[in-house]
Parts: structure tokens; sequence; C-alpha cells
């Protein structure tokens, strides 16, 4: 369980963690995300994109990917986790690798792309390990990781993630609103099948405010709350999770 | 007499020339459309389908986005935090 040494260094803009593989490897992924999506970037494919005046235009496979996760991610929530961050995503059509938009329609993928290169990342370790950009992590064994204002959990399979305003502010937008979210919650994390999932389920949660825990408890997503007056709520499938195994004696 | 049966037998045999050179074309025409329609890959022998991923498989792909994980109580210093990045 992570008995392996833990290598530590900076990439997409955040402290990232790596057990059980190869940081070169794990670096490379990383960068080959950031080179295509990141939005400080000019040269980059999301930047290029976003400048096209174009209506249709052909993009690489690594966005059409991203982007037909992104257009997932957004039907899935009801548009919460929207590519467009103005409610256009219905808009934006992909075919193979034609990439169709009203012109002037900017995207913005870093709802998936952090969490998608960290499960591709996960995917390269060569034995039990775990990756973590930025405070989302994927695992490939069972890993213990610690939580926003104190407390830790077992990450047995799939991943974490935390979404909230606690570090950048608010960054999350509301889409119905076009505003910056004003959320309930100061942090959300939540745990899926992948970091995308995790990532996925507390940015909605995040976004949902009051709503967020039941929205995910219907869906079977563990997720744990913080509160801006720093209280903690744990959905039902979070605490049905870390509830301690009693043992028969 | 004798010339016009002569005429007649050549008009004849030139007949039957001619529906056996169309009967010929016909025959290689249609074995050249099925031979090329069963064997020539630019043919298609079935109804088309659309190229990519199959829809199960899209649809597992769907599902697991909002997919729960698996956790437990922690046993361990953690040696990595989740937090906001």
């Amino acid at each position: 369980m992570t008995a392996g040494a833990v290598d530590r260094f900076r990439a997409m803009g955040c402290d990232v963690a790596v057990a059980g593989g190869d940081r070169a490897t794990v670096a490379g992924v990383l960068e080959r995300w950031e080179a295509a999506f990141s939005l400080f970037r000019p040269a980059s494919e999301l930047s290029r994109v976003n400048r096209s005046p174009a209506r249709v235009l052909a993009v690489s496979p690594l966005f059409a990917r991203a982007l037909n996760v992104a257009l997932d991610v957004a039907a899935e929530t009801d548009g919460l986790v929207d590519p467009t961050l103005c409610g256009g995503w219905p808009d934006v059509v992909v075919t193979g690798r034609l990439l169709s938009r009203p012109p002037g329609l900017a995207l913005d993928l870093n709802g998936v792309v952090k969490s998608l290169a960290v499960d591709e990342a996960v995917a390269t370790l060569t034995g039990p390990g775990f990756v973590s950009v930025g405070g989302d992590l994927a695992v490939r064994e069972p890993v213990d990781v610690a939580l926003p204002h104190d407390g830790a959990i077992r990450v047995v399979a799939g991943g974490l993630a935390t979404s909230g305003t606690a570090t950048r502010g608010a960054h999350l937008v509301d889409t119905a609103t076009g505003r910056q979210s004003e959320s309930c919650w100061e942090q959300v994390t939540a745990s899926g099948a992948t970091c995308l999932a995790a990532d996925v389920a507390a940015k909605a949660g995040f976004l949902l405010g009051e709503r967020g825990p039941g929205w995910l408890d219907e869906r079977g997503v563990p997720g744990r709350f913080v509160g801006v007056s720093g209280a903690i709520l744990e959905n039902d499938a979070w605490a049905a999770g870390t509830r301690a195994v009693q043992t028969c004696t | 007499m004798k010339k016009d049966s002569r005429i007649e037998s050549a008009r004849r045999r030139a007949r039957t020339a001619k529906t056996a050179v169309g009967a010929l074309s016909v025959l290689v025409f249609g074995v050249a459309f099925v031979g090329a329609k069963v064997h020539a890959p630019g043919h298609a022998k079935g109804k088309a389908t659309p190229l990519g991923a199959p829809s199960s498989f899209e649809r597992k792909v769907r599902e697991s986005v909002a997919q729960g994980g698996q956790i437990a109580p922690a046993v361990q210093p953690p040696p990595v935090a989740s937090s906001t990045s």
C-alpha cells in the first residue's frame, strides 16, 4: 500500500505525486494534455480552436476524444458541467474529427482535461500505485488520502477529486446564470469509478448546492461536503463506505 | 434463285453470330458484375453501418461518468491529500 517512494514534481500548474510508475512517462502524458488544452498557451490546440472564426474545423483525435467526453458529461449533469460555460453545449457537435459549433462560441475543457490526464497517467503505471495531480487522484492499489479540513479516507479503487472555492476562489461557473457559482459549499470531495467520474461528481455536487448530497446518493457516488462555515456533511454513500467494519469476537 | 439462297444463308449466319456475340457480352458483364460485388472491397455486400465504437461501448463509457468509487476507513498516515487546485 504505497510502500514505494512517492515522486513529487510540478505539472499542469499543480503539484503532482506519483507512486508505482515512471516519473518521466507520467510527466510526458500530463505535458501532452497541457500542450493541447491549456488556455494559457496561445499555441495550444484549444486556444487555436477558440481563435478560429470557422464554424466547422478539423481537430486532433485527442481533442475530439476530450470534447466528446465533455459533451457526455454535460448531458449526464444536465449542463451543470458545460464545456461552453454558457449553456451552449447542445450546439457543439463532434463527428469523427470534425468539430462544428456556432462561430465565436469558445470552449473550456478544464472540467474534464485534468481528470482525463490523471486516468491516462495511472494507466501507464507498471505496478500498484497512484497518480495525483493537484489533489485529483486515481489509484491502482488502496491508498490513504488526507481530506480537506482534517480527516483521511482510504481510496480502495477508482479515483477521488475535490472541487470548490478554497484555493482558487470562485472559479466554477453556474451555467444557469452564467455567473460565478454561489454554492453553499466551500469544498466537495467525491469518489468515482475513475478520476473523471470523481471530478465530475465533485463539481456537480458543488454546483448543485443543497441538492448536491442527494444527487450523488441517487447515483451511488460517495460525497463529502464542507460548508462555508466549516461544517462537514457526508452523504449516505460516503458514510456507508467509511463505516468501520465490525468484527465478531 | 441460287444467288438468293446464298444471300439468305449469309444473313442467317450473320444473325446467329450477332446473337452469339450479344449473349456472350451479357454473360461476361453478368459474371464480372457478380464477381466485383462479391470480391472487390470497394463494393458493399451488405447494408452500410456507421464507423466508430459500438453503441454498447459508448453506453458503458457514459455510465462510468456517474459511477461511484470504492472507499474505506483510512488505516495509515496518508501519503497524499485531496484538495481543490
